[in-house]
Formats: structure tokens, C-alpha cells, sequence
């Protein structure tokens, strides 16, 4: 995949499209007009701000929260306020959408809406498989969370835990391969005699087919997405403008959620189409260019997504493996308190988790099912709007 | 039960020995007392007796622990082993509470350590048992039922085991086949396993191992159904005819999920996991979870795709699969952590039915899209109308679901029939629903009729087209939907344009033969021109008449003849009374051949070659 073009467009670096709109606001003070007129331009325009302005929200978060779970919510929340402005702005131009060219615009967003769908779905499923992780960690808790002193049986249990836990997340990062066969022959008194294949913790993944690729998912969603010219937008009115910003919400919103969690085939090497036209076009680039960088960084490169949650997830379980390695017993006073600090940091990791899947899970569902809502609602009234010509 | 009583005993001994033992030499005196009372007291409390009970449990466990090949294999040694966990857990819950004693603390240690290795022997038994009861299933070619007639889920098996043998899909008649995926030894012993792993707070560890088990079995069982997973943009894309071969694999694949093998899972996972009702409902939902979406998933894309008319009969199988499958979905997901997947179900339910609503909308889109100017020559019957009325047809076959689709619905805003077809036809949105096709084609017709340069081939036309359309309703669920009244006045309809028909092609020809009082008024020579005139008129008129109408069709053969028994009741009599008055003139009576171009006969003879379609004069 090649690296992301900079195509920055030949016109001003002031925002283009707040200049046209607001020249035309001139002329309509300046002359009489209808309400309509005015109550368009004030329609597209507060789209454009409310979109910016959430996206700045979102752009001001420190390194803390990126990516973090409560953020990816605020990101959701983000783009369905979006969605919804989008929806109203569809059902006020219906008669404009289904003549040229806006027509071929808005079921071309249409289509790409269909294409997100798979991405909520995939990672849906990425959600599901950090729940098993959970599932891990909690039997790390349960072995050496007790108040009592911990023997070596529990000391077993909980590294057997920690075994598993990696198996697993190593089978995520090679999700394109078949059954794992893995040899767990730690904490076994008597060495394995025969490998056993187990149904081990291999992503299946239920909602897509085996050679489908979020990373060309994103691809085609980004496909074709360039900037209006100034001329088409004038023609429209706006109107594509609002489209476009749609679109492009929606690619980077699919986009950052394969980034986070983990999915099949998961690439980052989207095309964004670069433009500094809009005031949203600002902090969405910049959470872009934060985000590739985190992508980027020695310990998070070969990471199975960029949850912060899930670096925290490994960050804990190697600290908890460094320290059941370097364990003999009897335990000194001082390694006890080790250990108490290292299960305490699993139990935030762990209730951060518990607490945080649920809502994230329902909250992507309802971004797909307001998805395919505003599609079948947004086709049916430009199409009953053509009839009633 | 007694052993209950005993640990309570000694637990009240221990209490009067902490609370009365000011030191710990004290304490041990009074438990020494005890000890010496009685014989249990002496076992369960000295530090001597811990140490014992460790020791033997130690001894018994370390022996199977160790041992290579798989307990379960003697049933003796594995009940045994299961007796002395029991003993080891209880003994724990019991040493647990006394850790502030150093020496009870250390054996606590050796305990659990004991334990864990126990549990950790138990899982891999737990698997072990699993994996070989999957084994003997296919030995046994397919799982074991309880019916003769099954699926041909079994076809794969078969084959091999004969290869006389030509399998024969068999449909799946009889749904109460709880199919047991693991012999019932199996399962026990899996349950005595399982109560002690979780008993022992080791419930994850005995959840994932079969939960990971169950998936794999579940996954297969529906790929040996052909069915492939597919992601909402592939269905999306998919070629019709591919697609319609996916949705019959998915009915049949949903239909044995539900009927077969997920109550078979519940099953299985109640038996193993009996007492502990939560950790069942937990395992049974993740076991089903992953195949249950793939298969709502499908249907959802179905939902979500193309509203191309002809699709309507394959979604509405998928909606009567959904719909029919409701009652099961609900019985077998009822637990608490199977919520969300209720409700995706009746979320995808709801979009099926807004996707039939839609067809139907794309079917008015068609209908009014289709070009006016696109009339068909000869004013015979448009391809729409066939189309729509056949459409209509097939899809009131399916009339009791539709009814209940569009019942869930907001009828459209309009409802275009007048009160007296509102108020004898079929109250129902569907029959509204119908009634407003009809309407849209209605209007499409009339533009269509008024493309014709004649007026009297726009009624040909449009009496074509009502005639098949009322033919079309009347004897079928179609005609239920509309109504007799609906029927009724489109009959009229059809009269209508007869009567149009016949007063714009005809009646400058009967005018022509109007012989009122000329001969009165004008000298004889002056009638016997204008009557010369009128016949040569007439000549012209009803050449030209046969030559244009001769390519037009009356499609229906009985209203053909109608036709042309009307049209020749009215022309052959007044042309006979206007030949009768021609005859009063000798002027003409001397050339009649010359003027007189037709006989009566003829006149008859022409108009009962009217309609046929096939001109004698092409224009």
C-alpha cells in the first residue's frame, strides 16, 4: 500500500468553502431572497461547524485518552450527531438529490455506507475477542488476587493464564491463519508426550468471510474521494460540500475503529484525500497523523490494534510474566508487595475492560443499525420525491 | 451429610478454643481436650491430623496425577480421584479461615498447590473426554438420533460407509430429534469434571476449554451445510442467481440451527454444567453466539440489499423463515445474557419487512418510469400491464404474510379509492396497497393511450389493457384484495372506451348514411346527387376506416366479437336502409355497380376481419 498522497488543492489555504458560502451570504443581505435561500446556506454551514467543532473536541484529547475506550464512545457519539444533521439535510434536499449530479453523489455515499457496514460488523467481532482476553486476566485475578499469601500452585495457575492470554493475542495478529497448534507445556508437572491440537483461541470470525480485508474494505471506502471543486460546488449550492464531509466522516470514523480493535487484515494504509478547504478537514488530519504515529512506535508496531486498553492489557501481563518469572519460593516480604502492585495494575486493566466493552459493543451496533436506517430512509424519500415529480 | 455436621463440630470447637486460648499453648490444650474426647475431634483438629489428611490426599492424587494415561479410562480410579478433590476442596474451604495458624498455613499451601495441579489434571481430562467422544461420533457415521428420517446432514457419512448407497437429500420432517452430539457416559463424565472444576473456583478455565469445543463442532456442522460466511458487501454485490441459491442453503441451515442443534447444545450445556445455572446460560450463549450472528447477518443483508421487484419471493422466504423461526429463536435464547441477540433477531425481522415494502415501492418506481412513449403498435396489450398483473398475482399467493407486512405499516398517505371501494373491498393496508399499484399503472396506461394520434385506437387500446388487467383480478386473491366494486367499475371502464370507441370511429360513417329529409327539401336531381355524394363518402370513409383499423387488435376473443357485433348492429342496418333509399332512385338504381362499392355483406364481411391484428393494408 503506498503511503498517503499529499495532494493539497491549488486554491487558497483559507477555507475555500466557508468563502464561497459566505460571499453568497453577502449578496442575499444585500438583495432580497427568499427564506429558503438563507435557510439552506444556514443549514450546510452549521453542518460544517457542528462537524468541526466535534472533531476539535475529539483532536484535544492527550495521549491519555487517544484511543482510549471512553474516547472511541466520543468518537461514535461524534459521528452519529453527525449522521443525524446528514439525515435532516437529505430529507430538506430530497428534490435536489435525485437530479445530476447530486444523484450520483448521494448513492455514491449510499454505497459506501453499505461497504462500513462490514467494518461495525468485524469489529464487533474484534470486541467479542477482547473479551475472551478478559476471561484470561480474570483467572490471573482470581489465582493471585486473594488477600492470603500465594503459593506456588496459584503462581501456575495464574502464568498458565498469561500463557494462554499471549497464545491468544499472537493468533489475532496471524488471523489469516487456520487452527493454532500450540504445545502448552508450562505448568505441567510431566513434559507433554504429544502435541495436542486444541481449538484454541483462533479468530473466528462470524460476520465476514475468510478472505475478507478491512484494509481493502477501507480502501474502496476511500476510493474516489476528492474534494469538490469550487465550481461544482457552486452549483450545487453547498450541497456536495455536505456530502463530501459525510463521506469523509464516515472513512475516518471505520477507519480509527480498525485502527483501535483488533479485525481481520487490518491495514492502515488508506488513502485520505488531503485538504485544508474545511474547518473539520483540520483536527480530523491531525488525529489521522496522531494516530499512524502511534501505529508507528517500536512496542505497538506488531500490536493486534491500538486500543489503549489493549497496550494496557500487554503492558501488564508482560510486567506479571517478568515477575512470575524471576519468582522462587519461599516469597520474600518485598516480592509479595510486587506481586500486590502488579495484581492490582491486572484489576484496573481488567475493570476498565469489564466496564468499557458493553456500552462500546452496543454503541457500534447502533452505529450500524443508524447506518442502514439512514440509507433506506434516505433512498426512500429521494426516490419517492423523483415520482412525485 | 454427616460430614457436614462434623465440620460444623469441629468449626465450634476451634471457635471455643480461639476465644477461650488466650495464648496459643492454651489453645492447643483445649484442642487437646477435645482431641482426647473425641475420636474425630482428634483427626480433624490436631495439627498431627491436618497434616495427615494432606498427606493421604497427597498420596492418592499425586498417584493419578502423575499417572500418563487418561483417568477416565477406569472408572474405578476416576471416581476415586473425583472423591479425593472433593475431599481436597473441602478440606481447603475448611483449613482457609484458620491461615493465621503457621502450620495450618503451611499445609494450606501444599493444599492448594495440590489443587491447582488437580484442576489443572482435571482440564486436560475435560478435553480429553471431549475430543474422544467427538471421535467415536464419526466412527458411528453421524451423531446418534432418535428417528429414522433425518437430514442429509448425514449424506457425507454415508457415502463412505456404502457406496451402493445414493444419498438422497431428505428433507428435515421431523424437528423433534434432540440429537445427542456426545454419548451420555460421555456426558456424565464430563459433568462430575465440571461441578468439581468450578466448585473449585476454576470455572473459567472448565468454560473456555468447552466453549472453544463446542464452537469448532458448531461451525463445522454448519459448513458440512454449505454454507459459507458472507459479509454484508459481498451479498450486496452478488449476482441474483447466485444469491438466490445462498438464501435456500441459509434457510435450511438456520431451520437445523434452531431446531437441531442449538437445543442439542442447551442440552448439553445443562447436563454438564447442572447446579450452576448461570455458568450453563453463559456457555450456552457463547457457544451459539458466533454461528446465530453469521446467520442473522445474512438474513440482514438480504434486508438491506437490492429492492429490485423480482426479488420479493426469495426475501419473503427469508421473512417467513425468520418469522416462522421466531418462537424457537425466543424459547432457546431466553436466558439473561442472550438479550442483545433477541433483539437483533426482531431488529432483522423488522428490516425484512420494510425490505418487502420497498420492493413494492420499486415496483410502483418501475411502473411510472416506464416510458409513455413507448405504446405498443396496433393498440394491443402493453408488456407492463402483463407484467404487473402476473407480479400481483404470484405475489397475492403469498397473501397472508404480505397482509401481515404491510399491516406493521403505515398504509400510503393516499388512499386513492373512492368511499365506495374503500368501503365494500378488503379493509386491509395490503389491499390498499394493491389498490394504489393499480393506479399508478392506471395513469401510466393513460399516458401511454394518449401517444395514439387516433382517439378511437387510444380507447382500443385502453379497452385492451383494462379487459386483461379485470380478467386478471376476477378469479383470484387479487380480486378479493380489490373488491367487487373496484371490479365492477373497471367492467365499466372497459364498456366505456367500447363506447368511445365506437362513437369516434364510427359516427362520421353513420353520419354519412343519415338520410333525413332531403328528398323533401331539394328536387330530385338534388337528392340523387347528394345521396351519390354521401355513398361516395361513404366509400371513402369506410375504406379508409378498414385500411387504418387494420392492424389494430382486440387481444381478448370475446370481446373482439362484441366489438364487431356492435359495430356491425349499428353500421349494416342503417347501411341497408340507406342502400333501401338508394334504390328509390332510378338515377343511381341504373349504375349501381358503379357507385355502390360494398354490399351489405361486404360491409359485415369487413367488419368481421376487424381486430385481428394482421393488416390486409399496411400503412
Amino acid at each position: 500500500m503506498p503511503a498517503t498522497d499529499y495532494q493539497e488543492s491549488s486554491s487558497s489555504p483559507s477555507s475555500f468553502g466557508f468563502s464561497i458560502l459566505s460571499r453568497r451570504r453577502d449578496q442575499v443581505h444585500s438583495m432580497e431572497s427568499t427564506h429558503d435561500a438563507t435557510g439552506q446556506e444556514t443549514e450546510l454551514e452549521a453542518f460544517q461547524r457542528q462537524v468541526a467543532e466535534r472533531f476539535q473536541d475529539l483532536a484535544a484529547a492527550d495521549s491519555h485518552e487517544l484511543l482510549s475506550i471512553p474516547w472511541i464512545r466520543k468518537l461514535l457519539d461524534a459521528f452519529l450527531c453527525c449522521q443525524e444533521e446528514f439525515k435532516i439535510i437529505v430529507m430538506n434536499n430530497k428534490s435536489k438529490l435525485n437530479k445530476p449530479p447530486m444523484d450520483r453523489h448521494i448513492s455514491d455515499f449510499f454505497e459506501r455506507s453499505v461497504k462500513a457496514l462490514d467494518v461495525c460488523n468485524a469489529i464487533r467481532d474484534g470486541i467479542e475477542q477482547i473479551r475472551q482476553w478478559e476471561k484470561q486476566l480474570e483467572i490471573v485475578l482470581c489465582a493471585l488476587g486473594n488477600q492470603r499469601s500465594i503459593g506456588e500452585g496459584q503462581f501456575r495457575r495464574a502464568k498458565k493464564a498469561l500463557v494462554d492470554l499471549a497464545i491468544a493475542m499472537l493468533d489475532e495478529k496471524d488471523s489469516n491463519t487456520t487452527l493454532a497448534h500450540r504445545n502448552r507445556s508450562f505448568g505441567r508437572h510431566n513434559a507433554q508426550k504429544e502435541q495436542r491440537s486444541f481449538g484454541h483461541f483462533r479468530s473466528l470470525s462470524w460476520s465476514v468471510s475468510r478472505s475478507w480485508s478491512a484494509a481493502r474494505q477501507l480502501q474502496a471506502i476511500s476510493s474516489n474521494l476528492v474534494a469538490p471543486r469550487g465550481n461544482e460546488i457552486m452549483s450545487t449550492n453547498g450541497l456536495n460540500v455536505a456530502v463530501f464531509t459525510m463521506n469523509y466522516v464516515l472513512l475516518f470514523v471505520m477507519w480509527a475503529l480498525v485502527a483501535a480493535i483488533p479485525c481481520q487484515d487490518r491495514g492502515l494504509q488508506t488513502h485520505f484525500y488531503m485538504t485544508r478547504q474545511f474547518l473539520w478537514a483540520v483536527p480530523i488530519l491531525s488525529l489521522h497523523e496522531r494516530i499512524l504515529e502511534e501505529a508507528k512506535k517500536r512496542d505497538r508496531r506488531n500490536s493486534c490494534g491500538l486500543l489503549k486498553e489493549i497496550h494496557d492489557i500487554e503492558k501488564c501481563a508482560r510486567h506479571m510474566n517478568e515477575l512470575t518469572d524471576s519468582i522462587h519460593f519461599p516469597l520474600t516480604e518485598e516480592k509479595e508487595r510486587e506481586v500486590k502492585q502488579r495484581i492490582e495494575e491486572v484489576r484496573r486493566v481488567y475493570d476498565a475492560i469489564k466496564d468499557g466493552l458493553d456500552p462500546l459493543e452496543r454503541q457500534v451496533r447502533e452505529v450500524f443499525h443508524r447506518i442502514v436506517r439512514s440509507r433506506t430512509d434516505g433512498l426512500d424519500s429521494i426516490s419517492r420525491a423523483n415520482s412525485h415529480d | 451429610m454427616a460430614e457436614n455436621g462434623e465440620e460444623k463440630l469441629v468449626a465450634v470447637a476451634r471457635h471455643i478454643a480461639k476465644t477461650l486460648g488466650h495464648t496459643d499453648t492454651m489453645a492447643e490444650d483445649i484442642l487437646r481436650i477435645f482431641s482426647n474426647f473425641d475420636g474425630r475431634l482428634r483427626e480433624k483438629l490436631s495439627d498431627d491430623g491436618v497434616k495427615q489428611t494432606l498427606n493421604s490426599l497427597d498420596r492418592k492424587i499425586s498417584g493419578y496425577i502423575s499417572a500418563d494415561a487418561p483417568i477416565w479410562s477406569n472408572p474405578a480410579n476416576f471416581y476415586s480421584f473425583l472423591d479425593s478433590v472433593d475431599q481436597l476442596t473441602a478440606a481447603v474451604r475448611e483449613w482457609t479461615p484458620l491461615a493465621d495458624d503457621k502450620n495450618i498455613s503451611s499445609c494450606l499451601d501444599r493444599a492448594e498447590d495440590l489443587l491447582q495441579r488437580s484442576m489443572f489434571r482435571l482440564e486436560d481430562e475435560f478435553r480429553a473426554l471431549m475430543e474422544r467422544g467427538a471421535k467415536s461420533l464419526d466412527l458411528t457415521g453421524g451423531r446418534a438420533v432418535h428417528r429414522p428420517d433425518y437430514s442429509d446432514e448425514e449424506d457425507d457419512a454415508s457415502v463412505e460407509d456404502d457406496d451402493n448407497f445414493v444419498p438422497v437429500a431428505q428433507p428435515i420432517t421431523d424437528y423433534d430429534v434432540v440429537v445427542d452430539a456426545l454419548p451420555a457416559g460421555t456426558i456424565g463424565d464430563l459433568h462430575e469434571i465440571a461441578r468439581r472444576m468450578v466448585a473449585a473456583g476454576y470455572v473459567n478455565e472448565c468454560s473456555h476449554a468447552f466453549n472453544m469445543w463446542r464452537r469448532e463442532f458448531l461451525e463445522e456442522s454448519l459448513s458440512r451445510l454449505g454454507l459459507q460466511k458472507l459479509g454484508i458487501d459481498e451479498v450486496h454485490r452478488m449476482q441474483w442467481t447466485q444469491l438466490e441459491d445462498e438464501i435456500e442453503k441459509w434457510i435450511k441451515a438456520i431451520n437445523v440451527a434452531l431446531r437441531i442443534l442449538f437445543p442439542s447444545e442447551r442440552s448439553l450445556c445443562d447436563r454438564i454444567f447442572l447446579g450452576f445455572s448461570s455458568a450453563a446460560d453463559l456457555n450456552f450463549m457463547e457457544v451459539c453466539r458466533g454461528l446465530t450472528i453469521q446467520l442473522l447477518n445474512f438474513a440482514d443483508a438480504v434486508a438491506i440489499g437490492s429492492r429490485s421487484p423480482e426479488r420479493l419471493f426469495k426475501v419473503l422466504d427469508v421473512y417467513e423463515t425468520v418469522r416462522d423461526l421466531m418462537p424457537e429463536f425466543e424459547l432457546i435464547f431466553s436466558d439473561q445474557y442472550s438479550l442483545s441477540l433477541r433483539n437483533e433477531a426482531i431488529a432483522i425481522w423488522k428490516r425484512l419487512e420494510e425490505a418487502i415494502r420497498g420492493i413494492f415501492m420499486e415496483l410502483e418506481n418501475l411502473i411510472r418510469r416506464d416510458p409513455a412513449k413507448s405504446a405498443v403498435p396496433g393498440g394491443g396489450l402493453h408488456p407492463i400491464t402483463r407484467y404487473v398483473m402476473n407480479y400481483l398475482r404470484a405475489a397475492c399467493r403469498s397473501r397472508l404474510t404480505l397482509e401481515q407486512v404491510f399491516e406493521d405499516s403505515v398504509a400510503p398517505s393516499v388512499d386513492c379509492r373512492d368511499g365506495d371501494d374503500k368501503a365494500l373491498s378488503s379493509s386491509s393496508s395490503l389491499g390498499v396497497q394493491m389498490a394504489w399499484i393499480m393506479e399508478v399503472l392506471e395513469c401510466n396506461l393513460e399516458a401511454k393511450s394518449k401517444v395514439y394520434r387516433e382517439a378511437a385506437l387510444c380507447s382500443v387500446f385502453l379497452m385492451n389493457n383494462w379487459r386483461y388487467i379485470v380478467q386478471k383480478v376476477k378469479d383470484d386473491e387479487l380480486g378479493t384484495l380489490l373488491g367487487d366494486d373496484w371490479i365492477r367499475k373497471r367492467t365499466a371502464k372497459v364498456r366505456q372506451y367500447h363506447v368511445n370507441y365506437q362513437r369516434s370511429s364510427w359516427s362520421k360513417v353513420l353520419g354519412v348514411l343519415k338520410v333525413d329529409s332531403i328528398s323533401n327539401s331539394t328536387s330530385p336531381s338534388g337528392a340523387s346527387k347528394s345521396l351519390k355524394e354521401k355513398l361516395k363518402l361513404f366509400n371513402s370513409y369506410f375504406e379508409e376506416i378498414c385500411k387504418t383499423q387494420s392492424s389494430w387488435v382486440i387481444f381478448d376473443e370475446q370481446l373482439r366479437e362484441e366489438l364487431r357485433i356492435s359495430v356491425s348492429g349499428t353500421l349494416s342496418p342503417a347501411y341497408r336502409s340507406f342502400i333501401g333509399r338508394l334504390q328509390a332512385v332510378p338515377d343511381i338504381v341504373k349504375h349501381m355497380d358503379r357507385h355502390v362499392r360494398y354490399s351489405v355483406e361486404d360491409v359485415e364481411a369487413r367488419i368481421s376481419m376487424l381486430f385481428q391484428g394482421n393488416g390486409s393494408g399496411r400503412r
